[in-house]
C-alpha cells in the first residue's frame, strides 16, 4: 500500500494520540499537521514492513516535547524536567478522591506530560510495555513506574476503587 | 491480596504469562479485595477508551487529509482524485451512525462493565464488547469498531480483535468471523448493527470450549454464499459502510 494510503488511515487514531497529548483540539490538529509534514520529509528512514503507527507516534511525540520545551523557554509553561520530577498526585493534593468523577480531560491534565504519553499508549491505544517503551526509547521498568504513578492519579481523581 | 499492585495492572494490561495469569484469576474468585482492584483497573481503562474513541470516529479535517491527498503517488494504487469523496462519504455515514447509537452504545461498554454483563464470565474477567439489544447480542465497542474498520489484508500486528474471514451468507448480509481474547465468532450485518451469529469463548474464557480457527472458518463457510472476499472485495464493502 503507499505511504499515503497507511497515513491517511493512520490519521483517526494519530489524532486521537495528539489530542491526549496536547488536550487542545486545536494545538492537536497542529501537532498531527505537523507530525505528517515530517513524515513526509523523512519518509526514507522509515523501514518497510516495520510499524508505520509507532514510527508516526514517535515522530508526533518527539514533536510535542519539543514544542513543550520551547514553550518552557519561553516560559509558557512549566519546563518539561521539572514536570519529570514531579511525583503523582503532587499539585493535585488540593482536589479531593473523585472530584473530577468523569472528567477524564481533567484528569488527565493534572498528570506530567511522560506519564500522560504512557497512559494514552498503554490504556488507550493498546501498546505492550514494550513496544512502548521502544517508541519512547526508555527502560521497560520506566514504563511500568510511570504508568503505576499515572494510574493512581486518575483512579484518585476520577474516584475508581483502586 | 498476594500480588502486588504492579502484577494487578499488568495483568489488566495483558501483560502476564498464561500461567501467572491464571493464577490471578483463580485466586480473584477467592478475594475480593483482589477482584475490586482488577475491576477498578478495568473501569479505569473503560472510562479512558471511552472518552477517547469518539475522536477516532471523527472526519479527519481535511487540512490534514489534503497534505497526504497532495503527496505524489509513487506506485499504482486507486485514483487519488477519488479517494475523499469515498472517505467523506464514509465519515458521514459514521457521523450519523454514531449520531443514532452513541449513548446506547457507550452505555452498554458502562454497564458491560459496571455489572459484568459478558456471556457467562465472572465480573472481573475481561468485559466482552457485546451487549443485547432487542434480545439479539450485537457487538458493540472495540468489537464492533473492528468489525466495522479492520481488515483482514491489514491489521495492526498486536489488535485486540482480529478478523479473519469476510463474505455474503444466504440473507445476502455481509459477515464477518473474528477472534479475540474473550470472544471469537461470526457477526452479520444486521440493520446497521453486526448481529452475533455464533460466538465461542476466546482464549481467555476457561469455561467455553477453545474457539479453533478451524471451527469457525467451518461455521464460516456452512453459512457463505459464493466465496469468501478477497482484500479488494473486502476494502471495498467496508468502504461503503458494509451496505448494499
Amino acid at each position: 500500500m503507499r505511504f499515503e494510503e497507511e497515513l491517511v488511515e493512520l490519521l483517526p487514531r494519530l489524532r486521537r494520540f495528539a489530542r491526549g497529548l496536547a488536550r487542545d483540539a486545536a494545538d492537536a490538529d497542529d501537532l498531527c499537521q505537523a507530525a505528517i509534514e515530517r513524515a513526509l520529509k523523512s519518509r526514507d528512514q522509515w523501514q518497510d514492513g516495520t510499524r508505520l503507527d509507532s514510527w508516526m507516534y514517535r515522530i508526533t511525540r518527539n514533536l510535542w516535547i519539543d514544542e513543550r520545551r520551547a514553550a518552557g523557554r519561553r516560559g509558557i509553561h512549566a519546563p518539561i524536567d521539572e514536570a519529570a520530577t514531579k511525583v503523582a498526585g503532587e499539585g493535585t493534593a488540593e482536589v479531593e478522591a473523585g472530584a473530577l468523577r468523569g472528567d477524564v480531560d481533567g484528569a488527565m491534565a493534572r498528570l506530567p506530560d511522560e506519564q500522560r504519553e504512557v497512559v494514552m499508549l498503554v490504556l488507550v491505544e493498546g501498546y505492550a510495555y514494550r513496544e512502548a517503551a521502544d517508541l519512547l526509547e526508555v527502560p521497560i521498568g520506566t514504563v511500568t513506574s510511570r504508568l503505576a504513578r499515572g494510574r493512581e492519579t486518575l483512579m484518585h481523581l476520577l474516584g475508581e476503587a483502586a | 491480596m498476594s500480588f502486588d499492585p504492579a502484577t494487578v495492572a499488568a495483568f489488566v494490561d495483558g501483560e502476564l504469562d498464561d500461567l501467572t495469569a491464571r493464577r490471578i484469576e483463580r485466586e480473584a474468585e477467592k478475594d475480593p479485595d483482589l477482584a475490586a482492584a482488577i475491576a477498578g483497573h478495568r473501569a479505569l481503562k473503560a472510562k479512558l477508551a471511552a472518552h477517547y474513541a469518539p475522536i477516532a470516529d471523527e472526519a479527519v479535517p481535511e487540512r490534514l487529509r489534503s497534505l497526504l491527498a497532495r503527496a505524489p503517488a509513487i506506485d499504482t494504487g486507486p485514483p487519488v482524485g477519488a479517494s475523499p469523496t469515498i472517505d467523506k462519504s464514509l465519515a458521514e455515514r459514521r457521523e450519523a451512525k454514531r449520531a443514532r447509537f452513541a449513548p446506547l452504545h457507550w452505555g452498554a461498554i458502562a454497564a458491560s462493565l459496571a455489572l459484568g454483563l459478558t456471556i457467562g464470565l465472572k465480573p472481573w474477567m475481561p468485559a466482552a464488547d457485546v451487549t443485547s439489544i432487542d434480545r439479539t447480542l450485537v457487538a458493540s465497542g472495540s468489537l464492533a469498531e473492528a468489525l466495522d474498520a479492520q481488515l483482514a489484508s491489514n491489521q495492526p500486528a498486536g489488535a485486540d480483535v482480529r478478523i479473519g474471514l469476510s463474505f455474503r451468507d444466504r440473507q445476502g448480509r455481509y459477515c464477518r468471523s473474528f477472534e479475540s481474547g474473550d470472544l471469537s465468532g461470526i457477526g452479520c450485518r444486521d440493520d446497521g448493527r453486526w448481529a452475533l451469529q455464533r460466538t465461542m469463548g476466546g482464549q481467555t474464557a476457561r469455561d467455553y470450549r477453545q474457539a479453533s480457527s478451524g471451527e469457525l472458518a467451518a461455521s464460516a463457510a456452512a453459512m457463505m454464499v459464493g466465496d469468501p472476499f478477497d482484500a479488494a472485495a473486502e476494502r471495498d464493502a467496508r468502504d461503503r459502510g458494509w451496505a448494499d
